[in-house]
């Protein structure tokens, strides 16, 4: 004697019904068991969990099964405890059936949860902090590499080479004159208006060449410098480094009987090292230029007047404390921006990621540098 | 036989190089379809004219009988669910692990629950012949092989009708390259998904496809069942399968001896 029940709701009854007899229930898929309709399938099957022991499954009157409908089938049966192997499938098409038969030996694979890992805040903070101080000990390691390898030139001056050193100084310092000229000279320009209207006040005017001339030679242009070339050519090193890890031309170079010291960390360090001091001063120049254009126009200083007062007010010695504070600018800049680029990560992501840190790195140590110069520079008193 | 994929007189031209003049072909459902052909000419290409990345010059394609290059966007984004894609090196997205990778089309597409969801992924990764713990790893972390794998599984998400896919076996060990010539038969033969697949690989040409389609000098020279291709009278044909025989008879006859 067989009772077939509709179910409670008449849309789960469109794909699944079921049918009792004396052992057990039945139940009788109809309709598209297909991926679009999931996740009506898994609330039409969540309505027929009252009824147990589930005995068999029809699938006469499905028109569609694929492997997502069977495994919300199966996987539904797996949690009524009902083994999908003990059961009878009647009536299924054979390629339902062989729908069925992919499906069900993974069903033991597929409940494995994917292990998702996700650190607490605290744990977060230590796991961050020793990967800081992993890099930053990394970094002073190979500073020291670097200082290694300028010194080791010193007996043997010939294995700097002349013709890599050349390109990477018209890669650095001559390609970067205009950018660096442009933003000088509008800094000037800002600077000598923000002290002009101070100054004005007072009748200071003559003492913006002051303030402009030892500022930008003391501190702006060795920063500002620093800072474009930091997101310039520190960033370049990188992303060509890591590409040319990546291609394992590293690797060729090394397997070649070449050193990648020689070849490729020598010559970036010995331009950026030279090239830096040099955009410096042109920094300065510029910004003294910006400084005349404004003082003309805004506090009556005609340019004679600026660049007598100049001669007066910026002695040597400033200029000095700022050419000298460029080399090892550039040295920090060169060895994060090659470190990162030869410690790349194998996947092409990661140069993205190496070369924004390098950015960021380049810019931060730039002004440790220069609040360490300043504290220094004033025990000095220079 | 219902045809799912029509290619009708396609020209392609580069400036003044053309690449191909006048290719016409069609693939039924239930198909594993290779396509051949020496380098430079254009298989590549090709497929990425049928799957609407690239426009030809002239001529139609057909794609479940849709005009991939009249139809609109909405019409190219219906023909486009019902076919999954694997890229020569796998194009996994580097941000998101296997799982979320594959999880990617099936969050687009489908609003499925969580807890329907993740077991789906996961079904999709074993189907790929990943073991279950490759969810969580990252593209980064993979070998070649599980590459592959992995972008097959995302191919399979949404339960695709055909699957494209490029190179599928280069860069890969022979063993590994075998068992994704099983892998893909499996997908014609139990899931019942047609198969248009460019390589390089004759291991593959000579076991697992039925149909090959032979592009040389712009054109289709042959078109049939393996062991029908191989006897064809073509220059390209013959020096291409003729490395196979050379290659196999001293192997092959140890092999057996042995």
């Amino acid at each position: 004697m067989a009772v077939t029940k509709a179910l409670d709701s008449a849309a789960a009854g469109r794909w699944v019904s079921l049918e009792t007899s004396g052992e057990g229930a039945t139940l009788h898929l109809a309709g598209d068991w297909r991926l679009p309709s999931l996740a009506t399938l898994g609330r039409a099957l969540q309505a027929t969990r009252s009824v147990r022991p589930i005995v068999g499954v029809d699938g006469q009157a499905l028109t569609a099964l694929d492997t997502a409908g069977a495994l919300v089938l199966l996987r539904h049966l797996q949690s009524l405890a009902v083994d999908p192997g003990a059961i009878a499938f009647d009536n299924f098409s054979p390629a339902h059936r062989s729908v069925i038969d992919v499906v069900s030996p993974r069903l033991a694979e597929i409940a494995v949860e994917p292990v998702r890992h996700r650190r607490g805040i605290v744990a977060e903070i230590g796991f961050q902090t020793e990967s800081l101080g992993r890099l930053l000990l990394g970094h002073l390691n190979f500073l020291g590499y670097v200082v290694g390898g300028i010194g080791s030139l010193i007996g043997h001056p010939w294995r700097l080479r002349g013709q890599e050193l050349a390109a990477q100084f018209e890669q650095v310092g001559i390609r970067a004159i205009p950018v660096v000229a442009l933003v000088t000279f509008l800094i000037g320009v800002v600077f000598a208006y923000l002290l002009g209207l101070q100054a004005a006040r007072y009748g200071a005017n003559i003492f913006v060449v002051d303030g402009v001339a030892i500022g930008m030679a003391r501190e702006f242009a060795p920063i500002l410098v620093a800072v474009i070339i930091a997101g310039r050519s520190g960033a370049a090193f990188t992303a060509q480094l890591g590409t040319m890890k990546l291609t394992e031309e590293t690797d060729a170079i090394r397997v070649l009987g070449l050193s990648p010291m020689d070849v490729l960390i020598l010559p970036r360090v010995f331009a950026l090292v030279v090239a830096l001091p040099l955009l410096v001063f042109i920094g300065n120049v510029m910004s003294n230029l910006g400084a005349m254009a404004m003082a003309a126009a805004m506090l009556d200083i005609t340019p004679t007047t600026y660049l007598e007062r100049l001669s007066v007010a910026l002695s040597t010695r400033h200029l000095w404390v700022g050419l000298a504070k460029a080399p090892v600018f550039a040295l920090f800049i060169a060895v994060i921006g090659i470190r990162m680029g030869m410690t790349v990560n194998r996947d092409t992501r990661a140069i993205g990621t190496s070369t924004t840190s390098t950015v960021v790195q380049g810019i931060v140590s730039v002004i440790l540098l220069d609040a360490l110069f300043a504290v220094i520079f004033q025990a000095l008193e220079v | 036989m219902d045809t799912v994929i029509e290619v009708k007189d396609v020209v392609t031209r580069f400036e003044a190089q053309t690449v191909h003049d006048g290719v016409s072909f069609k693939i039924g459902r239930g198909e594993l379809v290779g396509l051949i052909g020496g380098s430079g000419t254009g298989k590549s290409v090709l497929l990425r004219e049928i799957i609407g990345l690239q426009r030809p010059t002239a001529g139609s394609i057909r794609v479940f009988g849709t005009d991939v290059w009249k139809a609109t966007a909405a019409e190219l984004a219906a023909v486009r669910r019902r076919f999954g894609m694997m890229f020569q090196d796998g194009a996994l997205f580097s941000s998101l692990d296997v799982a979320h990778n594959v999880a990617v089309p099936l969050i687009e597409h489908m609003k499925l629950p969580e807890e329907v969801l993740w077991p789906l992924v996961n079904l999709r990764i074993a189907q790929a012949g990943l073991p279950a713990d490759a969810g969580a790893k990252m593209p980064s972390e993979l070998s070649g092989g599980m590459r592959k794998r992995a972008a097959i599984a995302r191919a399979l998400a949404l339960e695709p009708e055909v699957i494209f896919l490029d190179e599928p076996t280069s860069g890969l060990d022979p063993i590994t390259a075998r068992a994704f010539d099983k892998l893909t038969r499996f997908l014609v033969d139990d899931l019942g998904i047609t198969v248009f697949l460019v390589t390089h690989d004759l291991d593959t040409l000579l076991t697992v496809v039925d149909r090959l389609i032979v592009l040389a000098r712009g054109k289709v020279v042959g078109d049939g069942p393996v062991r029908d291709i191989v006897d064809l009278d073509d220059p390209w044909v013959r020096s291409y399968f003729s490395i196979r025989t050379m290659a196999a008879t001293p192997s092959g006859s140890e092999a057996h001896g042995t």
